[in-house]
């Protein structure tokens, strides 16, 4: 890096990077967290809210995201137009039936600052259903930033060996 | 003299009935040439002074007296206001960049601080941020330092005695936890 001559050297600092997060499985509230902090350029350390320094946030499969809780049926999203008795409520699983992308793009305008910049921000967010990406946004990718929930194994996935090494807590009881 | 007498008196009168003072008094102007007042003779300087610190603002507040003044009054307050705040918001500018260097680094920021305290190293908020944009590597190695701090109780309990490569501390015998 120290071999870079000084105009190389700046074009690398600020330059824009393309990250890409794999929605699977994870809280939405955590991958739109993700997104924001990288939209607003805060994990670089010549952050400043004036300077223009987010990088792009490629995010897929987010018809694949899981709540936790239930928040699928509990957690409601209020749209007002204005106009009177166009008050409008939708659960969470409505709102995703609707749109598979809203949740994590409504989650990430939310964390955004509240100011000008952030409808800028949120063209910067790219959000796709599946795992399917375009050509020229897969030439763009740089990084893929690792998920920030484990997915728990299925039942299914463990092997009869680790199913039979598993601890006995208590015996079920079995009618005879 | 009589005439000028006269005149005066008349002149004292329409005053006094004027502003409602009716007793007799005697102006103290003998002359006409004596009504005219000599007020301060650096007006103009004093009014340049004022507008010389307006000519950047918008509107007649750049170029009128009168509208200058209070606004040249209010952007002094706010220059006064603000130089508090400039402390305050470069601390928190500070305080973000170290935080997202130190992530960088796998680290989070209360942590690296408070185990920079421990260390006794007493650089401030504006030296680590300084630090962390120009000299990534001292920062780099001030991060390993708080790491090791950090672990410094989980390693003596549950490690084998060995210290973390590349930090450097006045310990020289074997960490073992001092249990009684």
């Amino acid at each position: 890096m120290s071999s870079f001559s000084r105009s190389a050297q700046q074009w690398a600092t600020f330059a824009r990077s393309w990250f890409l997060i794999d929605a699977r499985m994870q809280p939405p509230g955590k991958i739109a967290s993700m997104c924001s902090v990288r939209l607003q350029g805060k994990h670089k350390p010549i952050y400043h809210p004036m300077s223009d320094i987010g990088d792009h946030v490629v995010v897929m499969n987010t018809r694949h995201i899981a709540f936790s809780g239930n928040k699928w049926e509990q957690k409601v999203y209020s749209s007002h137009t204005g106009y009177p008795g166009s008050f409008k409520q939708l659960t969470a699983a409505q709102m995703h039936k609707k749109d598979p992308t809203a949740i994590i793009k409504l989650a990430v305008y939310g964390m955004l600052p509240k100011n000008l910049t952030r409808r800028t921000m949120m063209q910067r967010l790219h959000l796709f259903t599946d795992d399917v990406l375009p050509e020229d946004i897969l030439k763009n990718l740089t990084e893929e930033l690792p998920q920030p929930r484990e997915i728990p194994r299925k039942l299914s996935e463990y092997t009869q060996e680790e199913r039979d090494a598993f601890p006995m807590l208590w015996t079920p009881y079995c009618k005879p | 003299m009589t005439r000028m007498w006269r005149h005066v008196a008349g002149v004292s009168a329409l005053l006094c009935s004027k502003s409602g003072f009716t007793g007799s008094v005697i102006m103290v102007f003998l002359t006409l040439s004596r009504w005219i007042r000599n007020r301060g003779p650096d007006r103009y300087w004093k009014v340049q002074e004022l507008l010389k610190s307006a000519r950047h603002f918008r509107g007649r507040k750049n170029r009128c007296y009168s509208l200058a003044v209070r606004a040249v009054r209010r952007a002094f307050v706010y220059a006064s206001k603000a130089r508090k705040t400039k402390r305050h918001s470069m601390r928190q500018l500070w305080i973000q960049r170290i935080a997202a260097a130190s992530r960088e680094q796998h680290m989070k920021y209360p942590a690296l601080i408070h185990n920079l305290l421990k260390c006794s190293v007493q650089l401030n908020r504006r030296a680590l941020c300084d630090l962390c944009i120009s000299e990534p590597r001292s920062f780099k190695a001030l991060a390993a330092l708080a790491c090791a701090r950090r672990t410094e109780g989980f390693r003596a309990a549950l490690g084998d005695g060995s210290h973390p490569p590349g930090v450097f501390s006045r310990i020289t015998q074997p960490i073992t936890a001092q249990h009684g």
